[in-house]
């Protein structure tokens, strides 16, 4: 009978007696009898790993009956480790006392684990003896006592503690002081503040080790509470860049603006370092009292604090005047900052700077504030850059207000572009209005929505803006975008026929399938009938494609296919089907000098695909011939791979596949 | 010099004073972060002085990613395997042009007497991620550690423990949290453009299983103690004869090295999911057990209501490491190999880089894992991948591998971080660590 079985079952009797409560808990212990088997087990003659076994299931389950049995073990230099596994979760006073009765029969490693488990344990009673221990001449005795009593850190082991750091060798150094952060941590959250703070305060008064001053330090400021300011503030000017980095690391555990005032007192008397290790923290902190700080950094410290500090004032919206004035500073990089800061910026001021910025007499002040709008996604200027787009002095300008519009515009925009692109002449306005117009459409949650509206354009459209139109109507998709880009192969515009071949062949979805297949057949027309073909086997070697539907699409392109590009397209359509008919259908093209080489990869590239998937044995002997041909046909590595492939596919004959392959992450 | 600037040691001049002083020769010391990471070169003197704990392949994959930052110099790798150490070595001398990267095979030792090193990068197996980290940040020093990064809810709270406790800035190594698809995903998630989420899917890896082995493969005699310690490779697991298949990356599985096909990618996917869900300092509060042997389907549910649900296939998403976020206005969902992160309504993705670039600018988070490491060593604060967050995820890793182990659904109280009603799920909270390795 199965554990959970057991379980519901005891848990029926149980809740009839009332038991549950008394438990507190709402699942059942286990039963005597499987504890008193598992105690058997470790009394028994019974092999090294049955009794580690034992001992873990122990750790779980086991009951106060379980610990004489696994104090037996504490000794037993194989098993003493799984007796604890067994012994420290267990919940039982009476393994405290079994650990404790341990300490004077053991030495070495076995007596560094038990106390260690007395130390997670927090056994009070055992302080005395751990804090003989300290002095041990065994290191991992001494360093284990150490810390246990940190863990146990009642009033008594933190003494102890305190009386062995004068004498500690430089070897258990680290691990006496762990021992007196930890205790210190829990004598404070006990309300033991003097206690806590005799600690803090002598151990960052150490020459060293430098990460326990640290740590000193951050415990002292932090248990002063309010008063730790002082301690804050006398550390933002020391000479000691331990202590001065360890102050300023606090105070992001130190709330409150008497903090900032502090922290933003000191920036000016602060050499460069220290500016920017404090500045980054005041970002950090994002309290506005501390930004006219930064800013008179920002203006005129030296390079480094002046990056750091406009980086910083990213954190403040009433900074946004400040970094318009900065994107102009003659130092390149302050400039791009400042750009960074202002398009991160947020707050309604900034925008109404940046629009402003839009209406400035200065065609490059203008450009950098339709750069501002749309990194900053200011939806709510697409008016003004429509404006721009139509009218703005400046050719740069116009395509700069179009390029924007294309980041930010969504449907509303639309008919607004739509006549933009219209009226636009030149290539490139063409081009920025033709993104823009794609952008809106693809932005709308129905992008086929915009479709009636696109393909009304087209009987008023000129051949570049009606290819642009069929474009957008490429990305947009769907049945009447289909057809209207259909109906345009026939246009008289060469332009406008190559862009109705091209949308086709880059379209989304699979119903282009039987234009492709028309533009593959036209033998009139090599050009259409290339890209056609192209665009056709394409779907071949689409995932997204249906299996059935790609090797249909093969078996249709296999008698159209002539040049050896195009049988490589074929090959490599045929290679990613994987089965045994996409197989045999590249088997003739081995023979051909031109496409061996793809054929062979082909071939052994399906194979192998096939041999990792669960119909591997049910494949393999239709793989077995065409592996051997291709064994002997290639040369190097691919013929390697072939047989390798092959002996997969003769072993799969006989074995099950194997599981995913695992990746490590 | 003004006079204050006078009185403030430089990193050199510290060097140089306390070499004199005899005492101090080369302690570590935090990088005075006069010159920012992005600005360029770096001058010698503040370079990260970076070491190395177990690093194969993930790690060589960690170790690649960071070699080229030209603020970093790293100088030694410690492993327990020979091989594994020369291995770094010769990359690391390649890279440098020297043959300078010392080798170390005790982490002990490496980490005591190498106190020029400022910060670490770890990736050894499960079982010594918490451990090693510890070690680490109480030598002094920053870690970038491999996830899962820690074995029990108890090694979880220990690593936070000490990150506070001597203020040292640590990484787990979950980077998506640091990638544009996911940080999109997640941002998303989180500004209400969803609606309110209500479901989070989770990937757990499609190898292995939530139910572990328990068996020991068959004895081989041990290897020279320089090739491989067997000693130091097991740490504070249960001692076990050796076997070269466990330390050829055989280890996974076992439950007394591996944390599941549920901690394997739950340690990254989890983190991801918490975060949109803005749940990155708390853990789920219930799990619902599933009968079969993945955890494939588990409920977990958090405080608030929003439930997560482990997904082992690709219904969700396709790649590794997905995550979907549904609420009742969309849903967005991204894996690794997205182009972009697939939503219900394209009018979602309008905003990818407004999205990606304000998260960048509100946090000051570079869109690399690692680059965020270096930039938080430098300026101590916290990492996107803190303690906390690696504690807390990492927690509700552990209560749906004991839930799964116990077969049974599962309460939990994340503010006690004990399961509720349940003592044999708590006592499945921690392990007793193999002597000497004990925190």
């Amino acid at each position: 009978m199965s554990r959970t079985v057991v379980a519901i079952a005891l848990a029926g009797a149980l809740v009839a007696a009332g038991a549950l409560e008394l438990l507190g808990q709402t699942v059942p212990p286990a039963t005597k009898a499987e504890v008193d088997k598992l105690i058997a087990v470790l009394k028994s003659d019974a092999p090294h790993k049955e009794k580690a076994d034992a001992c873990r299931q122990l750790g779980v389950i086991g009951t106060k009956d379980a610990v004489p049995a696994l104090a037996a073990l504490l000794p037993d230099e194989k098993l003493s480790h799984m007796a604890r596994y067994g012994l420290e979760p267990n919940p039982d006073p009476s393994v405290d006392e079994a650990l404790r009765g341990a300490l004077g029969k053991l030495k070495g490693r076995l007596l560094a684990g038990v106390i260690g488990s007395l130390g997670v344990r927090r056994d009070a009673k055992a302080v005395p003896a751990i804090a003989r221990l300290l002095g041990d001449a065994d290191p991992d005795v001494a360093q284990a006592a150490g810390r246990a009593l940190g863990s146990i850190a009642t009033a008594e082991a933190a003494t102890a503690l305190q009386g062995a750091l004068a004498g500690v060798s430089a070897a258990n150094k680290v691990a006496l002081c762990e021992g007196m952060l930890r205790a210190a941590e829990s004598l404070a959250a006990q309300g033991n503040r003097d206690q806590a703070l005799a600690i803090y305060d002598r151990l960052r008064a150490l020459p060293e080790p430098h990460q326990v001053r640290a740590a000193g330090l951050r415990g002292a400021m932090l248990v002063r509470g309010k008063e730790g300011l002082a301690l804050l503030k006398e550390h933002l000017g020391s000479k000691d860049y331990i202590l001065f980095s360890a102050a300023v690391r606090t105070t992001h555990e130190m709330p409150g603006a008497e903090v900032t005032a502090a922290l933003a007192a000191a920036l000016p008397a602060l050499p460069a370092d220290g500016q920017v290790l404090v500045i980054q923290t005041l970002a950090h902190r994002a309290d506005a009292a501390a930004m006219p700080a930064i800013l008179a950094l920002a203006r005129t410290a030296g390079k480094p604090v002046r990056l750091a500090a406009v980086r910083a004032a990213a954190a403040f919206p009433a900074a946004a005047q400040d970094l318009l004035k900065l994107i102009q500073d003659s130092d390149p990089e302050v400039a791009q900052a400042a750009k960074e800061s202002l398009a991160a910026l947020s707050g309604p001021q900034v925008d109404a700077a940046v629009m402003e910025m839009l209406a400035a007499p200065d065609a490059a002040r203008r450009a950098l504030a339709m750069e501002l709008i749309g990194r900053r996604r200011m939806t709510a200027a697409a008016g003004a850059l429509l404006k721009a787009a139509a009218g703005d002095a400046d050719a740069a300008g116009r395509a700069a207000a179009i390029r924007t519009l294309g980041d930010l515009a969504g449907p509303a925009e639309l008919p607004a572009l739509i006549d933009l692109l219209m009226r636009a002449k030149e290539p490139q306005a063409v081009a920025a209005a033709e993104q823009a117009v794609s952008a809106a459409c693809l932005r709308a949650d129905k992008p086929e929505s915009c479709t009636e509206r696109l393909i009304g354009m087209l009987p008023k459209a000129q051949a570049s803006q009606k290819a642009a139109l069929l474009h957008v109507l490429g990305g947009v998709g769907g049945p009447a975008a289909l057809k209207a880009v259909r109906d345009c192969l026939g246009d008289a515009d060469k332009e406008v026929h190559v862009a109705a071949v091209r949308t086709l062949c880059a379209w989304k979805d699979i119903e282009v399938l039987p234009d492709l297949l028309a533009l593959a057949r036209k033998t009139d027309a090599p050009t259409d009938r290339a890209l056609g073909l192209r665009g056709y086997l394409g779907w071949a070697s689409n995932n997204k494609t249906p299996a059935a539907e790609r090797m249909s699409i093969c078996k249709q392109a296999e008698g159209m296919v002539q040049k050896p590009e195009e049988k490589r397209l074929l090959l490599s359509a045929l290679g990613s089907i994987a089965t045994p008919e996409a197989i045999a259908m590249i088997m003739p093209h081995v023979d051909d000098a031109a496409t061996k080489a793809e054929a062979c990869a082909a071939v052994v590239s399906a194979a192998e695909k096939i041999l990792k998937g669960p119909g591997a044995a049910r494949a393999a002997p239709r793989l077995l011939e065409p592996l051997q041909k291709v064994a002997q046909a290639a040369a190097g590595d691919m013929a390697n791979r072939a047989k390798a492939a092959l002996a997969q596919a003769q072993q799969a004959e006989k074995a099950p596949p194997k599981s995913p392959a695992r990746k490590k992450q | 010099m003004p006079p204050a600037e006078a009185a403030h040691v430089t990193r050199r001049q510290f060097l140089r004073g306390a070499a004199a002083a005899g005492g101090l020769a080369a302690a570590p010391w935090i990088v005075p972060a006069s010159v920012l990471g992005r600005d360029g070169a770096v001058p010698p003197s503040e370079r990260i002085v970076a070491g190395g704990i177990g690093l194969r392949g993930r790690g060589m994959g960690d170790l690649r990613w960071m070699l080229p930052e030209a603020d970093v110099r790293f100088v030694a790798i410690c492993d327990a395997q020979k091989t594994s150490r020369e291995a770094v070595k010769r990359a690391v001398d390649a890279h440098y042009g020297n043959s300078d990267c010392a080798m170390y095979n005790e982490i002990r030792e490496f980490l005591a007497t190498r106190t020029d090193i400022d910060a670490i990068l770890m990736a050894t197996g499960d079982r010594w991620h918490a451990l090693a980290a510890i070690l680490t940040m109480r030598s002094g020093k920053d870690v970038y550690t491999e996830k899962p990064s820690c074995m029990t809810i108890a090694e979880g709270q220990a690593v936070v423990a000490t990150a506070k406790r001597y203020g040292r800035v640590y990484q787990t190594g979950v980077q998506r949290l640091s990638e544009g698809n996911f940080v999109f995903c997640i941002e998303l998630a989180r500004s209400g453009r969803l609606g309110k989420v209500h479901t989070a899917y989770a990937h757990i890896a499609p190898w292995d299983a939530a139910e572990m082995k328990h068996e020991w493969l068959p004895a081989e005699p041990e290897p020279p103690r320089d090739e491989v310690d067997w000693d130091a490779w097991l740490g504070p697991c249960p001692w076990r004869p050796f076997n070269s298949a466990y330390i050829r990356g055989g280890w996974r599985g076992y439950y007394d090295f591996h944390t599941s096909c549920i901690g394997e990618w739950g340690a990254h996917t989890f983190a991801q999911a918490q975060a949109g869900i803005n749940a990155l300092d708390t853990s789920a509060v219930e799990y619902e057990y599933v009968d079969n042997p993945t955890g494939d389907g588990m409920v977990t549910k958090f405080a608030g209501g929003v439930r997560m649900i482990l997904t082992r296939g690709d219904k969700w998403f396709h790649g590794s490491c997905g995550m979907r976020f549904d609420g009742p206005e969309g849903w967005v969902a991204a894996g690794d190999g997205y182009s972009k992160p697939d939503v219900s309504s394209p009018a979602l993705l309008a905003d990818f880089k407004k999205i990606v670039g304000d998260y960048q600018a509100r946090t000051g988070r570079p869109m690399s894992h690692m680059r965020d490491f270096l930039d938080c060593v430098k300026s101590r604060r916290q990492t996107v991948a803190n303690p906390e967050v690696m504690y807390r995820t990492m927690s509700t890793v552990h209560a749906a591998n004991i839930c799964m182990w116990l077969k049974r659904g599962l309460k939990f109280d994340p503010v006690k971080a004990e399961f509720i009603g349940d003592a044999e799920a708590n006592r499945m909270r921690s392990r007793a660590m193999r002597e000497p390795w004990i925190i």
